[in-house]
């Protein structure tokens, strides 16, 4: 069963002379399995749009359903809530117990699991997230870098077994083992736990990276959704919507335009050096 | 010019020396990008530069003035403008206009000058139009344009930038560097700039590289990113367009020499496809 959002729309401050209507009529189907990453310049809707899925928010108008699961519904919302996992820019905000340990249990123990599953879910989690247990289990959350916090809020989230991993910038601000060890956590999650990630990011290359579907919002209107070959082909359309194109799409570009011929399914510097061997070694 | 000799310092509640035995000259007019993981302590680095943290050994001088001088202080502080990551952080005011006449008028910049000094440092930022605008109306790239008009408007000579496009989206950062980077090649202002992103790093003209609190390397950027192994052993990473051209490379395709940009890829590939 998937996400749907049906014809919806938030207004910020709505009936007032400063409303806002940040998410336009949307309708969109997440399926299972699918690692969907959302893009779009700063106030395009994105992070109202992630604040909805688990009911943070309540839509204007429209409906939003988490496996069928009404959102709007009070008696029902927690249902939905508990299947979604989501990951906020700041993991300041969402660590908060005395041990890494104990903050990792603190979701899968609110869920009414026995003491030793919660113990088996949280060393899975912190093995999943790359999280050494010796090292990092009774060491304090405050104690660890950006990128360590990172990881073990994450490792909250995936020891509650999400079937959806909602992630805001789950990248930013850090460096770039940081940013290679997270994106490996999500990729890996997953795999062993066979979830559905909704990442949004402002990097396109991370975005280039793993996700499978790419969906643009600009304006509160899902502008563009469709394969990343699909979405990052354009490189031009991308910077008037003030996106960038992933680096190796906007090379290729370029190299079209200097009359060279080159694909425009490429966006990743794999597939543009793996292109570029064939056509040296004469097979294309 | 900025010197920094021999510089440790350990934080208070840890016995790890954040900075150990760092040397840094960095001359007038120059362009520093320096570069390393969360923890290898690059933001103690630029703390140091304008006396927000003081050497627990050696010395920090900026245009001769020592940062362990008291009464040098207010000098130095008005020579190195700080710009930091977090832009709400740094807004003090409620008027764009205020918030950048905030440092000289601590300064004792006179009033009659006062005017002419913040019209002239928004409009090096692109930012003039917003003079009378509430700073939390902006965007987080217009903020920190912003936070650097609030610094130029003291004069210094020298600018340090500390992760300061981390936190803003693509056009954010893109529209920060470009104003930093106009700012140097017109005005010669000096810019130390610390960052997460290889990419940034690509237009300076020395790249200091730290490990550990210690400088791990030092070069231009063409000569810093022949080293892709070690940089990313020490949790960093090389620009893309370097990515492409070790994978390139890798694979016993063509050699695509020093190139960093974009471009530099562009022009080597071309003839190749037009062989071809």
């Amino acid at each position: 069963m998937p996400i749907v959002l049906e014809k919806l729309t938030y207004t910020y401050q709505n009936g007032s002379i400063n409303a806002f209507t940040a998410l336009n009529d949307i309708d969109l189907t997440i399926n299972d399995g699918e690692f969907v990453g959302l893009i779009g310049h700063t106030g395009s809707g994105k992070s109202t749009l992630i604040q909805h899925l688990n009911g943070l928010m309540q839509p204007t108008s429209g409906k939003v359903y988490v496996d069928g699961i009404d959102m709007s519904d009070k008696k029902v919302r927690k249902l939905g809530r508990q299947r979604i996992g989501m990951a906020f820019q700041y993991p300041d905000y969402q660590l908060f117990a005395e041990t890494v340990a104990k903050d990792i249990a603190f979701g899968p123990k609110n869920m009414g699991l026995t003491d030793e599953e919660v113990d088996r879910r949280v060393r899975e989690a912190m093995r999943i997230v790359g999280l050494n247990e010796t090292v990092f289990a009774d060491k304090s959350p405050f104690e660890l870098s950006g990128g360590e916090k990172r990881r073990a809020a994450l490792a909250g989230i995936i020891a509650m077994y999400p079937k959806y991993l909602v992630l805001d910038e789950p990248m930013a601000g850090l460096d770039p083992s940081g940013r290679r060890g997270v994106l490996e956590t999500i990729e890996r999650f997953r795999e062993e736990l066979n979830s559905t990630v909704i990442m949004v990011s402002h990097s396109m290359d991370d975005v280039a990276k793993s996700a499978e579907r790419v969906i643009v919002l600009q304006d509160g209107r899902i502008y563009r959704d469709g394969a990343p070959a699909d979405v990052f082909c354009d490189a031009e359309e991308l910077n008037r919507l003030g996106l960038d194109a992933p680096f190796a799409a906007r090379l290729a570009a370029e190299l079209r335009r200097r009359g060279c011929n080159v694909p425009s399914d490429i966006y990743t510097n794999e597939a543009l050096a793996c292109f570029i061997e064939h056509l040296v070694k004469g097979e294309v | 010019m900025l010197s920094v000799k021999d510089v440790s310092y350990s934080y208070e509640d840890s016995q790890r020396k954040a900075l150990d035995g760092v040397s840094l000259d960095v001359a007038d007019g120059e362009f520093v990008c320096i570069v390393g993981h969360n923890g290898s302590g690059k933001s103690t680095l630029a703390k140091m530069l304008n006396a927000l943290l003081l050497p627990t050994s050696g010395t920090v001088s900026v245009n001769g003035l020592e940062t362990h001088d008291e009464d040098s202080v207010l000098a130095i502080r008005q020579q190195v403008g700080m710009v930091f990551q977090n832009p709400d952080n740094q807004i003090v005011t409620t008027v764009v206009r205020e918030d950048v006449a905030f440092g000289p008028e601590n300064l004792g910049v006179p009033t009659e000058e006062m005017a002419e000094r913040v019209d002239r440092a928004l409009r090096a930022v692109g930012m003039e139009r917003y003079a009378s605008s509430a700073p939390h109306m902006l965007s987080g790239g217009q903020k920190q344009r912003v936070a650097i008009a609030g610094m130029l408007a003291m004069e210094p000579s020298i600018l340090v930038l500390d992760e300061a496009t981390a936190m803003l989206d693509p056009i954010g950062r893109r529209d920060v560097l470009g104003i930093v980077r106009r700012l140097h090649d017109e005005s010669g202002i000096t810019v130390v700039m610390i960052t997460q992103y290889m990419e940034e790093a690509i237009g300076a003209d020395r790249v200091v590289v730290m490990n550990d609190g210690k400088i791990a390397m030092t070069g231009a950027p063409a000569e810093i990113f022949r080293r892709g192994d070690e940089l990313r052993e020490i949790g960093l990473d090389v620009p893309l367009a370097v990515e492409l051209r070790e994978e390139l490379a890798k694979k016993g395709v063509c050699d695509c020499g020093d190139a960093l940009t974009l471009e530099d890829m562009a022009d080597k590939l071309c003839p190749l496809f037009l062989k071809n």
